[in-house]
């Protein structure tokens, strides 16, 4: 029997414990950011100091985990210091990649460190053979993590026509909207995920008992509202219950988590290259149980066997799983 | 640990019984938990860390099934824990509540928080950003509270009075019980619910005869009608 | 009499072909406006419509003087949307605005322009994207007053801001009016049509919030910057873009003319352009570096 070539599984860690576990789980790469708002995970009490990024780098190198480090969120006008000191932090670190998103930072990365492997961030919302191209031509760039916009029909063509890897996101928290160019949570709460890295922000979220029901809120609007039987979800914008014609939907999306992990075998056929888990935010019990059944999956699809994998549910999002967009009929 | 049926975990609130339901007053179960505290700093000082910049928040833990209910104030390397009896009153910045082991499993790290509350099993009021910030700090720390405990059990060893001697027994014992209550969650058997039914069943009963003499349990049921403080 | 110069950015609703066609002969006949940006940003469905009347309204606007450039789509996913923009940017007789990076592949190395929907947030990717020929941007939204100082004292190239206008905030791959209406993107049915403003968009509260425009989703606000027009002048960004809503643009445009020109005070102005918008509140708050829902409106004013 023929064994394809396996997809590599990229797998989110928001602080060292988080690492451990997902290089124990059987991580082929880890990604972490720093702590600080060079990276779209800047959440409270997440992410790695200098010295934290250090002991992980070494701790994932000695097991032959690849570490990738973020930098992917958009410098700010007059102050590019912190995210040219996290590129070359990282290229002192000897991490294996940096994703970036910025146009301005992927060509001073180019241009201080040509020898540190280039990522383009999903955040720079590359979606067609284009502007692939351009980043690669322009930069170096060596892998696109793609933006959650296209099928898998649609990835298998971008493929065969571009130079560079590509990666996908398999599991987690999904963006409906064009990454990296949404300003809804920022609308809402200052806070952007372009520029702060964070999206609907803990520090704008509350949680209100209204009568029997729960509310949720994001700045001065209602996200949701639960009843005591319903599953709740944390206020991020695009997953809320809104009204529009007088019916009250999930109208950009359900609180859902996109799950890959039936459709591998056709994304491995669409030539990408790596399966991402999104994730940072969440613990190291997410990330240990999620690692460890793509892993189990991975191997078997590149040996054509099936797996049993149906206990990822419970980390799911709402208890709800999807295969988002990579289906033409989720659009 | 979690199913996707949405059981409610059948442990709780039994079996942490034995030891917080004991009727032990406050002031004797805060020189214990003083030395867990320490140990725990002790034995992972970076544990808060993750906290600066967050303005000394003041977390009130309520776990729904215990007659008791504590204040964490989790400044770097001086945190304290506070036993409080009642909820009604307390200054808190952020309050979680919810069943007690579920509590534990989210202190070490053995359950994903965002499921917990996707399943409403956990219930948070006030500043979420701290509670994100607090969870995503312990989350980090890889706390395992049966070391933690019994390395605290160091100081305790050699009382040197009569309440310390009181507190190193009442410590020993939690520490025992803690000791049962994690065996009994990695036991597979457990989360069945029908194997062990009659050791269950005993200590359910033990369990509510504690509760009755303890802080009366309002919601037992979960989170979600959690009161106001 | 100021330098500065209004723009009309391109229109993103789906008007039917002959309001829109209507809609760029009154301003190229009435509108006190020096450029025009058009062309389907949106969703590429709707392009077809427009398509036929493109080259009458393009003549209409540069015999009455105006700038005509053309804005590309924001969102390229198919070949067929790649295609379309590949033919736009080969006709060089035509200025462009890229609104997508691919756009600036074919673009690179002649003039052309950069418009809102490209992250734009810094002085490196600024002068990046200049010096592969991009004459003039279009700040994204949520930049801030503060930034848009630092770059317009740093950087060459033309900035404009969008100073009137519901705020694009989101783009999709899903189509969410199809989806209001329990309906697949493929087969639509330009449900998009019905709602020449947007589609309102409320919380279970039945507070407004949001916009949605087929894939687009927009503020529920319309953005008014009338009383940052002279502090914009003054940090050396003298284009101010109108996004076209269904009012009287004609009016919309000769109100901002005047408050540059220093022929109408702020006030007064505010309370004129209110009258026009049939209730919508307006927001500033993205300029203030705040929420952008926020509106500082009257107390910009006094400071």
């Amino acid at each position: 029997m023929k064994i394809k070539k396996k997809l590599e599984l990229v797998c989110p860690a928001g602080t060292p414990a988080s690492l451990r576990a997902a290089v124990d789980a059987g991580a082929d790469t880890v990604y972490f950011g720093f702590r600080d708002e060079t990276n779209a995970r800047n959440f409270p009490g997440l992410n790695f100091s200098r010295e934290e990024a250090r002991d992980g780098v070494a701790y994932a190198h000695q097991r032959n985990v690849k570490i990738y480090i973020p930098i992917n969120t958009f410098p700010e006008a007059g102050n590019p210091a912190p995210w040219h000191r996290a590129i070359d932090d990282a290229a002192h670190l000897n991490v294996d990649a940096v994703i970036i998103a910025d146009i301005g930072l992927a060509a001073y990365a180019a241009e201080t460190h040509p020898a540190l492997r280039r990522h383009l961030s999903v955040q720079a919302s590359a979606s067609n053979p284009e502007a692939i191209r351009f980043y690669h031509e322009a930069f170096d760039i060596k892998r696109v993590v793609l933006p959650r916009v296209l099928t898998v029909p649609e990835i298998a063509a971008l493929n065969r026509e571009v130079p560079v890897e590509t990666e996908v996101f398999a599991f987690g928290g999904l963006c409906v909207m064009a990454e990296g160019r949404c300003s809804l949570s920022s609308y809402a709460t200052g806070i952007s995920p372009n520029k702060n890295g964070a999206c609907s922000p803990a520090s704008h979220v509350r949680y209100v008992e209204k009568g029997n029901k729960m509310v949720s809120k994001l700045g001065d609007f209602t996200i949701n509202e639960f009843t005591a039987e319903e599953t709740a979800g944390y206020p991020t914008l695009c997953k809320g219950r809104f009204v529009t014609g007088g019916r009250a939907s999930y109208l950009f999306e359900e609180p859902t988590s996109l799950n890959v992990i039936e459709i591998l075998p056709e994304l491995m056929a669409a030539g990408v290259s790596g399966l991402k888990i999104e994730g940072r935010q969440r613990g190291r019990a997410y990330v240990a149980k999620v690692v460890a059944a793509f892993r189990q999956a991975i191997d078997a699809a590149a040996e054509d066997r099936t797996v049993d994998v149906s206990n990822l549910l419970s980390v799911t999002e709402g208890q709800r799983q999807t295969t988002g967009v990579y289906e033409k009929t989720w659009r | 640990m979690q199913s996707s049926t949405g059981m409610t975990p059948p442990l709780s609130p039994v079996l942490f019984a034995g030891f917080l339901f004991r009727p032990i007053p406050a002031v004797l179960l805060q020189p214990p938990l003083d030395a867990a505290l320490y140990a725990i700093q002790k034995r992972h000082p970076d544990l808060f860390e993750r906290l600066a910049g967050f303005g000394n928040p003041v977390y009130l833990i309520d776990p729904v099934d215990l007659p008791y209910a504590f204040l964490l104030k989790p400044e770097p390397r001086a945190a304290r824990l506070l036993v409080v009896r009642d909820t009604a009153g307390q200054e808190a910045d952020a309050v979680i509540r919810g069943p007690f082991l579920s509590l534990l499993k989210l202190l070490e790290g053995n359950i994903d928080g965002d499921s917990l509350f996707f399943s409403r099993e956990l219930v948070i009021e006030g500043d979420t950003e701290a509670v994100v910030a607090l969870r995503n700090a312990v989350d980090g720390a890889e706390i395992d509270i049966i070391n933690d405990l019994l390395a605290a059990l160091g100081p305790l060893a050699k009382p040197a009075g009569k309440a310390a001697a009181l507190a190193g027994r009442v410590f020993k014992r939690a520490a025992s019980d803690l000791s049962a209550v994690r065996d009994a969650m990695i036991a597979p058997a457990l989360q069945r619910g029908e194997a062990n039914g009659s050791a269950l069943q005993e200590l359910e009963s033990r369990v509510e005869r504690l509760s009755r003499r303890g802080r009366p349990v309002k919601h037992p049921s979960g989170p979600d009608q959690g009161e106001p403080t | 009499m100021s330098t500065s110069k209004l723009s009309l950015g391109p229109v993103f609703f789906n008007w039917p072909v002959e309001k829109w066609r209507d809609f760029y002969f009154r301003m190229a006949d009435e509108a006190p406006i020096d450029s025009v940006y058009l062309g389907e940003v949106v969703c590429s469905k709707r392009a077809p419509f427009y398509e036929p009347v493109l080259p009458e309204v393009i003549d209409r606007l540069q015999a009455a003087g105006k700038e005509v450039i053309h804005s590309t789509l924001a969102l390229i996913m198919t070949g067929r949307e790649m295609e379309s923009v590949r033919n736009l940017t080969e006709d060089d007789s035509l200025m462009v605005e890229a609104n997508d990076i691919s756009a600036v592949a074919c673009l690179k190395g002649r003039p052309h322009m950069i418009g809102p929907f490209l992250s734009v947030y810094n002085e490196g990717t600024l002068n990046y994207l200049a010096g592969l020929g991009a004459t003039r941007f279009c700040l994204p939204v949520e930049v801030a007053r503060d930034t848009m100082r630092t770059l317009a004292g740093d950087v060459e190239a033309e900035l404009e801001v969008i100073v009137f206008g519901r705020l694009p905030l989101a783009i999709s791959a899903r189509c969410y009016h199809a989806r209001s209406h329990q309906l697949h993107k493929d087969n639509c049915q330009y449900v998009c049509a019905a709602d020449p403003d947007g589609m309102e968009l409320e919380t279970l509260e039945d507070q407004p919030f949001l916009a949605v425009n087929g894939t687009q989703t927009l503020s529920y606000t319309c953005c008014n910057l009338i009383g940052e027009l002279g502090g914009l002048d003054e940090m050396g960004i003298k284009r101010f873009r109108l996004q076209p809503q269904d009012t009287d643009m004609v009016e919309v445009a000769q109100i901002f003319r005047h408050v540059a020109d220093g022929k109408m005070e702020a006030p007064a102005a505010e309370s004129k352009l209110f009258g026009l918008m049939d209730g919508m509140p307006f927001s500033d708050g993205f300029f203030h570096g705040r929420e952008g829902v926020s509106y500082a409106g009257d107390e910009a004013y006094v400071a």
